[in-house]
């Protein structure tokens, strides 16, 4: 092994990003741009959804009291945070849902209490905008559960004699005692989803990369003149590396700094430890790009592995969907990618603050893709002799 | 005196196209040999086998006194490929400088020499990608003489460079032979072959023919070397039945 030769060669290597400015400000700011666009959604998603009552509940008398469930419904569903409650006339609140300004509304009849309590049974009437079905969906649940709550108030309520106590099938805590073994009320999917794309965008980049830069070395016929100088297929290939692992490295410290301080996500642990994963992965990508690379004739076939390679990754990877949470039958997919252990590692790190033992299992599966990585592109730098 | 390059019954195949049949030459020390012959007829193949990019099928090739394939000997020789093979985002002088130091060599007046020797040291900095197809040929030459290697193996190297020029590469040529170094010049302009000290005729992967440009002539009685190639071709036609 000859340093001096690695070391040409991985200068090379970065020479050649530097003379290409376009590509340099891309895998700097495509994971700038994409996380920024993705903060601003993630918190939009969170914000309020829009409702309307219409109330037209006569309510009851019960002894002394008026008992009004519709008032208390609308009441119970304006303290919920994740609402912006307005009451207002059946007339005004179709014309909103149809303007798409209210995602639901709320219509409670004019013998609602009533029902309740002759028939022991719940009737509201929602109706929904209906193009989101997350929301409708979600909705439903509150809906549900602010109505049970609303019904059972009515069991404190009844005292006087000779009226049949009303109870109701589920009844509803009305307070959860809530604590965090990881993260807290503060943290959202951005801070589970930024590990994970750090990760992913190393991957996707160095990748994309890689198996263009050696593409070009085999159809421009460099990598044809390479063969007749003394450096040693796996020189070419430990060079490479050490070329793109400068820039992986670099583009994972800008995304890493870019989400802790300017999306400013939560986050716990030794951000160091991050940069291990990403070498790691990096030595994957690097091999898998000059390995597969040998299977594409030109740039436009390099760039039909990033389906097949790069977002079945994505995909499975657990980056967005949990791994185990996936059907069965696809979790062994999960299992053989590289990413899924890179993804795993990263939010461990990240977010429940691992240590690298903590961790090791992941990391080392992850170098024995690595591993395998290098003997596949070995192979294929060998195969290269045209 | 050892031969610098003895190619020793060299057969290659690939797929189903023989490239070399039971090719054999010598080269000495000092000389510039020049291959002569058509499109595919074997010229490419045999310097990528002397440098062992393919190694040979069956016979041997000693490149320096080692046998190829030994990557270590290559430190030593100059490759090149037909095609002006550079990095397009590079300069000149990173080009120049990447391929110098794979063969060991990182001396900045060995580069700059280089580089003065193919006349674009005013284009030290340019990218190749910004330099015109005989520039890039002059660049690529540049490549292969930094690290001043004793074997120089030149695949059609005044291909697309423009007469002037093609006449300065011959000055340079026989310059660096003056100091020792030897070449292998490949091409099929019939004119360049009367600078080379010695002709192979190559035809179907065979050397149909070999020695100086003047031999070449008197034994197939004409006075233009293109003529003479096809009595070659004919005379050994003849004694082969299998020729083409």
């Amino acid at each position: 092994m000859d340093f001096k030769r690695i070391r040409s060669l991985a200068l090379r290597v970065i020479y050649q990003m530097l003379g290409d400015r376009r590509t340099l400000a891309l895998i700097v700011f495509v994971p700038i741009i994409l996380l920024t666009l993705l903060s601003v959604l993630i918190e939009a998603d969170e914000s309020q959804v829009n409702i309307a009552v219409v109330n037209s509940d006569r309510g009851i008398a019960m002894g002394s009291n008026e008992v009004n469930l519709g008032q208390r419904l609308l009441t119970v569903l304006d303290d919920n945070d994740m609402l912006d409650v307005k009451s207002m006339s059946l007339d005004d609140a179709n014309n909103k849902l149809e303007e798409g300004e209210i995602d639901a509304v709320i219509i409670v009849a004019e013998d609602f209490t009533q029902q309740v309590v002759q028939t022991q049974s719940l009737e509201l009437t929602v109706r929904y905008e209906g193009s989101n079905p997350a929301i409708a969906e979600n909705l439903d649940e509150i809906f549900e559960r602010s109505a049970l709550m609303v019904a059972n108030t009515l069991v404190a309520t009844q005292s006087g004699p000779g009226t049949t106590p009303v109870s109701f099938e589920r009844e509803m805590e009305t307070s959860l005692n809530t604590s965090y073994l990881h993260g807290g009320p503060e943290y959202d999917s951005l801070d589970f989803l930024a590990p994970a794309l750090i990760g992913f965008f190393v991957f996707l980049f160095v990748f994309i990369l890689t198996s263009i830069s050696f593409l070009r070395e085999r159809v421009a016929g460099t990598l044809e003149r390479l063969l007749a100088t003394p450096i040693r297929s796996h020189e070419v290939i430990i060079g490479y590396m050490m070329g793109f692992l400068i820039f992986g490295l670099i583009q994972g410290a800008v995304t890493l700094l870019f989400t802790v301080f300017v999306i400013d996500i939560n986050y716990t642990g030794n951000l160091l430890n991050v940069f291990l994963v990403e070498i790691l992965l990096v030595i994957v990508s690097v091999n898998l790009g000059i390995f597969l690379s040998t299977f594409a004739q030109n740039e436009f076939q390099v760039l039909q592995f990033l389906p097949l390679i790069v977002v079945t990754q994505g995909v499975l990877g657990g980056v967005v969907w949990q791994v185990e949470n996936m059907p069965e039958w696809l979790q062994p997919l999960s299992q053989v990618m590289p990413l899924t252990y890179a993804t795993d590692a990263l939010r461990e790190v990240m977010l429940k603050g691992a240590n690298l033992l903590d961790v090791a299992v992941s990391l080392l599966i992850l170098l024995a893709f690595g591993v395998g990585a290098i003997v596949l592109s070995a192979w294929s730098v060998r195969q290269a002799r045209i | 005196m050892s031969h610098t390059i003895v190619v020793d019954n060299v057969h290659k195949r690939f797929g189903a196209v023989q490239a070399l049949r039971g090719l054999s030459l010598q080269v000495e020390q000092g000389e510039i040999y020049g291959l002569l012959g058509p499109n595919g007829a074997g010229k490419s193949t045999l310097l990528r086998t002397i440098v062992g990019i393919h190694p040979p099928d069956s016979g041997s090739v000693t490149l320096l006194g080692e046998t190829i394939p030994d990557k270590d000997i290559l430190a030593r020789v100059g490759y090149m490929t037909q095609s002006s093979a550079l990095y397009n985002e590079l300069t000149v002088w990173q080009n120049v400088a990447f391929f110098a130091g794979i063969m060991g060599c990182s001396d900045k007046e060995a580069i700059r020499d280089a580089i003065a020797f193919v006349d674009l040291a005013e284009r030290a900095d340019s990218r190749i990608g910004t330099l015109s197809g005989g520039m890039r040929q002059r660049v690529s030459l540049a490549s292969v003489l930094a690290h001043q290697p004793e074997v120089i193996l030149l695949d059609e190297p005044t291909v697309g460079v423009d007469p002037q020029l093609r006449v300065q590469f011959w000055e340079h040529f026989r310059k660096m032979t003056d100091q020792g170094i030897t070449l292998v010049v490949s091409s099929h302009v019939m004119d360049e072959a009367e600078r080379c000290d010695r002709l192979g005729f190559v035809r179907n992967g065979q050397l149909i023919a070999e020695g100086t440009a003047n031999s070449m002539r008197e034994r197939a009685s004409t006075n233009d070397l293109e003529q003479a190639f096809l009595f070659f071709a004919e005379q050994w036609g003849d004694e082969n039945h299998n020729g083409l």
